[in-house]
């Protein structure tokens, strides 16, 4: 039986990636890496300007509990350290490093001496949490800390292969090429937790990917199952997840170990896996380059910090002036406007949409009351109200239709005939709803 | 994988197209893609879906049918552009919406109705009912019904005047005006037309409103493209079909079910005008409690009121509840338990 939830929307799909095997970006000549990729503290440098760095070696770091340490994803030298706004509008700081082509690894780092199978659950946590590892579906939550406030209080594990965002293919192709990692790093991820199974989550739009698992958890990860949902957006949403594999709803405002639930990234899990059979920190990471106005869409194996315009030289250059550029799905992910913006442990894909391909529509009508927006919230609000009432100053009203409990998934602003951008008014009311309440 | 380095270099063939970046790029929150089916669409489909039935009247009812339904199209666009160009604000003809409000009230109208009549009404429903409430999405109640039932207050006789078809059906008696399948019911006559006729179509009786079936038919066409939930129509219809059935006007149940659900505009009503985006519920639970009123309604009026037909009546006093229906049937949030917010 496939799982699913109620609402939600079905989108073309755009998978052109799903038989690009991932290919490793020639080297770029100069990473930026931002010292804050995750939520939480932001790290400090731990290198100054003509420093030599080596592949891996720790260069920001913070003292805390939501904090992931910053590797070099090259060897090198620093050529700066500047700030500037990243993609949320946030200023952040690189480490900007000129790569001397040698891919020389740091001493540090080596596996550890007990096998995977051997590891303890003190030592996979310290190898995660210097390995630097945050949620690589997007929302990028410290992997450590995320595990330590989960154990004794989950008793599912499950991890995101669910990919519903149009465009990306990572996921898919890391299920398909690299298996063992995720379904290795899900076994450790279950060990911490003190579980005796774990279960991978993917959409029926990747056969390929649920024939190998179902076959590999059968024969050699016998703990291990897989869960086949249906393709709908936004399927991958962990709280949706969560419903449509173990019945269970998720209160607003509430972490699904709050239902004893925890979700992993399945390119996270294949992180873990690696930081404690090899050692190796996280320092790249597969980017899906696509939309209309790229000549070869791909799959590319990225140093953080590379600049996204060397991915899309690597994909072939453009073919026609992009009107957007997207990090992250076309639902969810966020508009990028530098050339040199660097790719972060958070980036699953990167998009050049033309104007056509993008959204082109906003404001053309007023709201027409066809209740679409109703039919297709995950969260079951009433999005039209919450827009219209955000739009007239009454905030109260917006908030008695739900706007806190939007997790603003962008189902609503993808199905409005009228082109209004929903998502913007409820983000406007949360703000000064949250100003009011503070 | 992780260890294969395999650089990647690009055949470019002569001729083949290279963009820069542009100098500027669009930096707007998400989605940054969004679906290709806007309001004009929406409001093309639903003239689709009308077609068949209108072309039905025509044909039926002759050449002036088709007169009043050009008129009528004509009229509302021109009335609702000559509004906004007088108030200065942004032309929204284009959105098809004044086109299916004209379509709607002709379909709506004896093929008799006078012209300077239907004029009047055409620009009662767009300026009175729409523009001055806001236009589009702001109105209340549903302008084509308002202007019908407008007509039907201030010339009741050209309303009822379904007259000057010699050939109308075996039971046509009446030189002047033809009895319809529900005013033959008010007088306790019983029906006045088989289910056959009904079905088809050729009886007398409004132009848009004869042909049971292609108003099915362009009723499963919203459907199917989505244009339209099931929950209205079901629900009204269901209403209908149950209290008829149980409460039958005439002796068998089956028959007086039958009748009354083919009849008068109910079939037009439920499909195309009690489904009225503007002036229907958002929620699910609140159309299907809006089609039950608007159901119960109908049959209410059309058995014990003064007019033989109650769907315009019962689907404006729907119009006036939305808001309230929309408020009590407001679902529970994700995760949250009902009843708490």
């Amino acid at each position: 039986m496939k799982h699913s939830f109620r609402g939600g929307i079905h989108i073309r799909e755009h998978k052109n990636t799903a038989t690009c095997a991932v290919i490793p970006l020639k080297p770029p000549a100069r990473v930026a890496i931002p010292l804050s990729q995750h939520i939480g503290i932001p790290c400090g440098p731990l290198v100054a300007v003509g420093d030599t760095v080596k592949k891996g070696q720790v260069i920001g770091r913070a003292e805390g509990g939501l904090v992931c340490p910053v590797h070099s994803s090259v060897s090198g030298k620093v050529s700066a350290i500047r700030t500037r706004r990243n993609i949320h509008g946030m200023a952040v700081t690189d480490i900007v490093i000129d790569n001397d082509g040698q891919d020389t690894w740091d001493e540090s780092i080596h596996p550890l001496a007990a096998s995977p199978n051997e590891a303890t659950v003190e030592e996979i946590l310290a190898a995660t949490e210097a390995a630097g590892i945050s949620g690589m579906g997007g929302a990028s939550f410290p992997t450590h800390a995320k595990l330590r406030s989960a154990i004794g209080r989950v008793d599912t594990l499950l991890i995101n292969c669910a990919e519903c965002e149009p465009y990306i293919t990572a996921n898919h192709r890391l299920l398909l090429e690299d298996p063992h990692a995720v379904l290795g790093g899900t076994l450790l991820l279950a060990r911490v937790l003190g579980l005796s199974c774990g279960c991978l989550v993917v959409e029926d739009n990747k056969p390929d990917a649920i024939a190998l698992l179902r076959e590999l958890c059968q024969q050699e990860y016998p703990a291990l199952t897989v869960a086949v949902v249906r393709t709908k957006y936004p399927q991958g949403d962990e709280r949706q997840l969560i419903r449509a594999v173990k019945g269970r709803e998720l209160p607003p405002g509430k972490l699904p170990a709050d239902v004893g639930c925890v979700v992993f990234n399945a390119e996270t899990a294949a992180s873990v896996f690696r930081a404690v059979a090899y050692g190796r920190p996280l320092c790249e990471r597969i980017v899906t380059v696509d939309g209309d106005c790229v000549r070869e869409p791909n799959n590319l194996l990225v140093p953080i910090g590379t600049p996204v315009s060397d991915l899309i030289a690597a994909c072939g250059g453009l073919t026609e002036e992009p009107a957007r550029m997207v990090s992250g799905g076309p639902m969810m992910g966020f508009a990028i406007w530098q050339e040199d913006e660097p790719v972060t442990k958070g980036t699953s894909a990167l998009l050049l949409l033309s104007k056509k391909a993008s959204a082109g529509y906003e404001g053309a009508h007023e709201c027409i009351r066809c209740g679409r927006c109703v039919g297709v919230c995950p969260m079951r609000l009433l999005p039209n109200y919450i827009a219209a009432y955000t739009r007239a100053g009454d905030y109260e009203n917006a908030a008695a239709n739900g706007a806190m409990s939007c997790v603003e998934c962008g189902s609503c602003a993808y199905i409005c005939p009228a082109g209004i951008p929903i998502v913007q008014y409820v983000r406007a009311a949360k703000a000064v709803l949250r100003q009011k309440k503070s | 994988m992780m260890n294969k380095v395999k650089e990647v270099t690009v055949e470019r063939n002569e001729g083949d197209p290279v963009a820069t970046m542009p100098e500027r790029l669009t930096v707007a929150a998400s989605p940054h893609e969004k679906t290709r089916t806007h309001v004009p669409h929406l409001m093309r489909d639903v003239l689709i879906a009308l077609l068949p039935a209108c072309l039905f009247g025509i044909l039926w009812f002759g050449p002036r049918a088709a007169l009043l339904c050009g008129i009528s199209v004509l009229t509302c666009i021109l009335a609702e552009l000559l509004y906004e160009k007088l108030l200065r604000r942004p032309v929204t003809v284009r959105d098809g919406s004044a086109a299916v409000t004209g379509l709607l009230l002709a379909m709506n109208l004896p093929y008799t109705m006078p012209i300077p009549m239907l004029l009047l009404a055409d620009v009662f429903a767009i300026i009175l009912v729409k523009q001055i409430f806001g236009g589009l999405g702001k109105n209340i109640v549903n302008p084509a019904l308002a202007a019908r039932v407008f007509l039907f207050m201030s010339f009741p006789g050209a309303m009822a005047n379904f007259s000057a078809r010699p050939d109308f059906g075996a039971s046509y008696t009446d030189a002047v005006t033809s009895a319809t399948t529900l005013t033959s019911l008010k007088e306790g006559l019983g029906g006045s037309f088989t289910i056959t006729d009904l079905f088809f179509g050729t009886t007398p009786g409004c132009i848009g409103e004869v042909s049971a079936l292609l108003l099915l038919v362009g009723g499963v066409y919203l459907l199917c493209r989505r244009v339209i939930t099931w929950h209205i129509p079901v629900s009204y219809l269901g209403t209908v079909a149950l209290l008829t059935f149980l409460i039958p006007r005439t002796g068998d149940r089956m028959e007086s079910m039958l009748l009354e659900l083919c009849a008068g505009g109910l079939l037009l009503g439920a499909f195309f005008m009690a489904t009225d985006y503007v002036t229907s519920p958002v929620t699910r639970g609140g159309r299907l409690i809006y089609g039950v009123l608007c159901g119960a309604i109908t049959v209410f009026i059309r058995y014990c009121g003064v007019y033989a037909e109650g769907v315009s009546f019962a689907i404006l006093i729907g119009n006036l509840l939305v808001y309230y229906l929309d408020r009590f049937t407001r679902p529970t949030p994700f995760g949250k338990r009902r009843g708490k917010r």
